[in-house]
């Protein structure tokens, strides 16, 4: 029980991971809207439990009362609760999801400031792939930093296309609440934006082998002029280019793919 | 039925067509491997809050992986998590449920002689154990089980996943042999539920646990042959050199597609939550209302409801893979879909308010297993909003906020649900009274605890902690949640010991319990009319009846304040 020490602090009042993102908010606020609602609804369950508990147990000269609850008293009042329920979670929180959704999640960012990183995970690391000078990818000048290293610049939005080389794996960012699955034979695509600058984590969420506990990469989000540096010591560095897989054209997703513009 | 007919042991206790027999033998089965999953379920709490260190003494420290020095290896660790899930929902769950209680409850509670297939029933069970063997022999490989998870996505359960040795292959063999033992138990149920009912037994006198069996024989009947379908091309890729789910770059051919498998797994997976619950629910109701002494509240209304969530299971199954890159429009219906279960399941859970409203409550064993049922699917149902939510589950999704939300719905559901099944039909099982004070020990031993756990999985994945990971240290934004992890940890090992309790006053009430009288809850459905021991053949007559399952504290009765549904109220 070497942490036992650190199990009281504060245990049930654990925060998600500090939110760095653009649209995190919008997350965190669906999952707070529901946690009020489920909690006044859970407690007055618990408490209408109790109750009962106490008043209607069963002691001498306490009857219980036949009644089937059947009236239509009964269905309509059961029913309107069923309704309460689902106009004050269910409508409520699906209204903030789709909006979610349409104005920041599937809204995908477009326009010369975008950047766009390719991410190819494999058993276990995580592969980046900036497109160089030309903006192109799947040519000569492609730049491939070392394995688990991402950089992004702070304030610019960032599309990635992933697709794995092995298995399934998920990129999964804590830091801005997002995360994509990475399936063999498609490539899925995903964007966000960073708010400040830093070094944060990339996890694996789907379970990759026995290695999958430390398939960790870093994202390091930059200031402009440093993401500049970066990508030029990139160029430099002139890093080997690993073509993956075989040259068989039937295979749809190699390393490198052209940048799916439709997606 | 040859009820006078002298039996030898064999046919009378191991190849029994008698539903009480196989019922009997299922619950052995499931119990049994109830326990081997569960000290799984210690060994990986262990390995999470003691990465690397070996096991102790009480944990079988000087047994086990003992070519490791005793501890778990992240491959130990994957193999432990994938069989845990599978042994716990189809050798756990799924026998004791449905195997058992099904058998035992459907014939004496809808006045049948037997199942319509008794020899049927007969070899569904056998080809559950067969399916066993399988599963353990599995644990005898040199490079051990399956590896997978219990979902086991390929390309990672094929060979091009990295997962060294045959375990795969013996955990798709014997799922499908489980699945084929479920679906013969389905068939069975549903045609006698359909045929065999007694006069009188119209649908809605049934009582609520054949609801709950009925609509998940037809889940299953409907589903399993889908999760079969995609066993069955799984295990081609396994054995045959097949690539139905291999794709990306360790294909060799092209066409295969890893997702088809989780569309297919799906398809059958989400229903099959609702296959666990259902039976679950039906008890019960049934309970709640057999100690509340009152009629089940809106019985009518519960069963439409139980129908209209086992229809909507059907169409839900894309909240699974919200993450996958599923297209707007799928997603959002699918996020539809799966919020409108919560009006049905909010009006039946009323409806369970409603029976305790105004009873006579009596705070027995099984009562308080079927409230706490109530606290634990309350919670449970609650937390799936969030993995019904395509935002939220975004990031949700594959965290231990998943874990915590479906060990409520399913495991402390299900589990909690069997239990009151359990303390409930044990006289009317072997004639004997279990204790109830060993029963309260092990309610608030296990609730609590339970409680501990599963609500810390979900703060836990709330606070980021993704799902499956050998050592929670490796990352530097799962730093605050360590302590929390030994906690889970600590009420876990609480947990598994409350169920020794458990084993013990079952193994005691069996032998020197004492004897039950024939119907020692006053309940009012057709199995307590009959003394123990039930001869093969059950009603010596047909009974005829009268009333609703639960007609208890009707204000005609004047010494008793219940009566049977075949007998008349006389009035």
């Amino acid at each position: 029980m070497k942490r036992m020490k650190k199990i009281f602090p504060g245990i049930w009042f654990l925060e998600p991971p500090k939110d760095i993102s653009v649209d995190g908010w919008r997350i965190d606020n669906v999952i707070q809207y529901t946690d009020t609602v489920i909690t006044i609804y859970f407690a007055i369950v618990v408490l209408a439990m109790l109750y009962f508990v106490i008043r209607y147990r069963s002691r001498s000269g306490h009857q219980a009362v036949y009644d089937r609850g059947d009236t239509k008293k009964h269905v309509v009042i059961t029913v309107a609760m069923g309704l309460l329920i689902f106009f004050s979670i269910d409508v409520v929180i699906e209204g903030m999801s789709f909006r979610d959704l349409k104005e920041a999640f599937w809204n995908f960012p477009k326009g010369d400031d975008v950047v766009q990183v390719e991410v190819m995970p494999q058993q276990f690391a995580w592969n980046f792939r900036y497109a160089g000078e030309d903006g192109e990818f799947g040519t000569e000048d492609d730049l491939v930093p070392s394995q688990n290293q991402m950089h992004i610049p702070v304030d610019k939005p960032v599309i990635i296309q992933i697709a794995p080389y092995d298995v399934i794996h998920s990129f999964y960012l804590p830091n801005f609440r997002v995360k994509i699955d990475a399936t063999p034979g498609m490539v899925n695509t995903m964007w966000f934006q960073a708010t400040e600058t830093g070094k944060f984590e990339i996890a694996c969420a789907e379970l990759c082998g026995n290695s999958h506990y430390r398939m960790k990469g870093y994202l390091t989000v930059d200031s402009e002029e440093d993401y500049n540096n970066w990508l030029q010591s990139l160029e430099e560095e002139g890093l080997e280019d690993d073509e993956w897989g075989d040259e068989d054209e039937e295979i749809p997703i190699r390393w490198g793919w052209a940048w799916k513009e439709s997606m | 039925m040859s009820n006078n007919q002298e039996q030898s042991f064999w046919s009378k206790y191991i190849f029994s067509t008698d539903h009480k027999v196989i019922g009997k033998q299922f619950l052995w089965l499931g119990i049994i491997f109830l326990l081997f999953g569960g000290f799984q379920a210690m060994l990986i709490r262990w390995s999470l809050s003691n990465t690397g260190e070996p096991l102790p003494w009480w944990l079988l420290g000087n047994f086990l992986y003992q070519s490791n020095e005793g501890i778990i290896s992240p491959d130990a660790y994957n193999q432990l998590f994938t069989m845990h899930g599978t042994i716990m929902i189809f050798w756990a769950i799924t026998p004791v449920l449905i195997g058992a209680f099904g058998n035992f409850c459907i014939p004496l509670q809808i006045g049948a002689p037997d199942m319509v297939f008794p020899k049927l029933n007969m070899i569904s069970f056998w080809t559950m154990f067969l399916a066993s063997v399988v599963l353990l022999v599995s644990y005898l490989l040199p490079e051990g089980t399956a590896a997978g998870g219990w979902t086991s996505y390929p390309p990672l359960s094929t060979p091009v996943g990295g997962i060294p040795g045959q375990g795969q292959v013996f955990w798709t063999l014997s799922l499908t042999l489980a699945g084929t033992s479920t679906l013969m138990g389905a068939i069975n149920y549903i045609t006698t539920i359909v045929r065999l009912r007694a006069p009188g037994m119209g649908y809605f006198k049934m009582p609520l646990t054949i609801w709950g069996l009925f609509l998940t024989s037809i889940l299953n009947a409907l589903f399993v042959p889908i999760i079969a379908a995609g066993l069955i091309i799984l295990l081609l890729d396994n054995v045959a050199g097949t690539q139905f789910l291999i794709a990306g770059g360790k294909a060799t051919i092209p066409g295969g597609d890893p997702l088809l498998y989780q569309h297919v797994f799906w398809i059958f997976g989400h229903p099959e939550v609702y296959i666990l619950i259902l039976p679950a629910w039906g008890v019960v109701s049934d309970l709640l209302s057999v100690f509340a002494r009152k009629p089940a509240f809106g019985y009518k209304a519960t069963a439409i409801c139980m129908c209209a969530i086992t229809t909507l299971s059907a169409v839900v199954w894309g909240h699974h893979m919200y993450t996958t890159g599923m297209s707007p429009l799928l997603g959002k219906t699918f996020m539809f879909l799966t919020l409108l279960i919560s009006i049905p399941s909010s009006i039946f859970f009323f409806n369970w308010l409603g029976t305790l409203w105004r009873g006579s409550l009596k705070f027995e064993t099984p009562m308080l297993f079927a409230m706490s049922v109530m606290w634990v699917f309350g919670l449970g149902g609650l937390t799936g909003l969030y993995n019904a939510t395509i935002t939220s589950d975004i990031y949700l999704h594959d965290t231990y906020f998943v874990v915590g939300h479906f060990h409520y719905t399913m495991a402390a559901s299900v589990l909690f649900g069997g239990f009151a099944a359990i303390y409930f039909w044990f006289p009317k099982l072997f004639g004997k009274q279990m204790n109830s004070i060993f029963g309260k020990v092990h309610f608030w031993f296990s609730f609590i605890p339970l409680n501990l756990v599963f609500f810390n999985m979900m703060v836990m994945g709330y606070a980021g902690h993704h799902r499956r990971i050998y050592d929670p240290t490796e990352y530097e934004f799962l730093a605050p949640v360590l302590g929390l992890n030994d906690l889970i940890s600590i009420s876990a090992y609480i947990l598994g010991a409350a169920q020794c309790v458990f084993v013990v006053n079952f193994i005691y009430s069996l032998l020197k319990g004492k004897v039950a009288e024939k119907n020692p809850w006053k309940a009012a459905t057709l199995e307590w009319t009959l003394d123990v021991p039930i001869p093969h053949g059950n009603f010596a007559t047909v009974p005829t009846v009268y009333n609703g399952p639960h007609e208890y504290s009707h204000p005609d009765l004047k010494d008793r304040d219940w009566i049977s549904q075949s007998e008349p109220l006389s009035s």
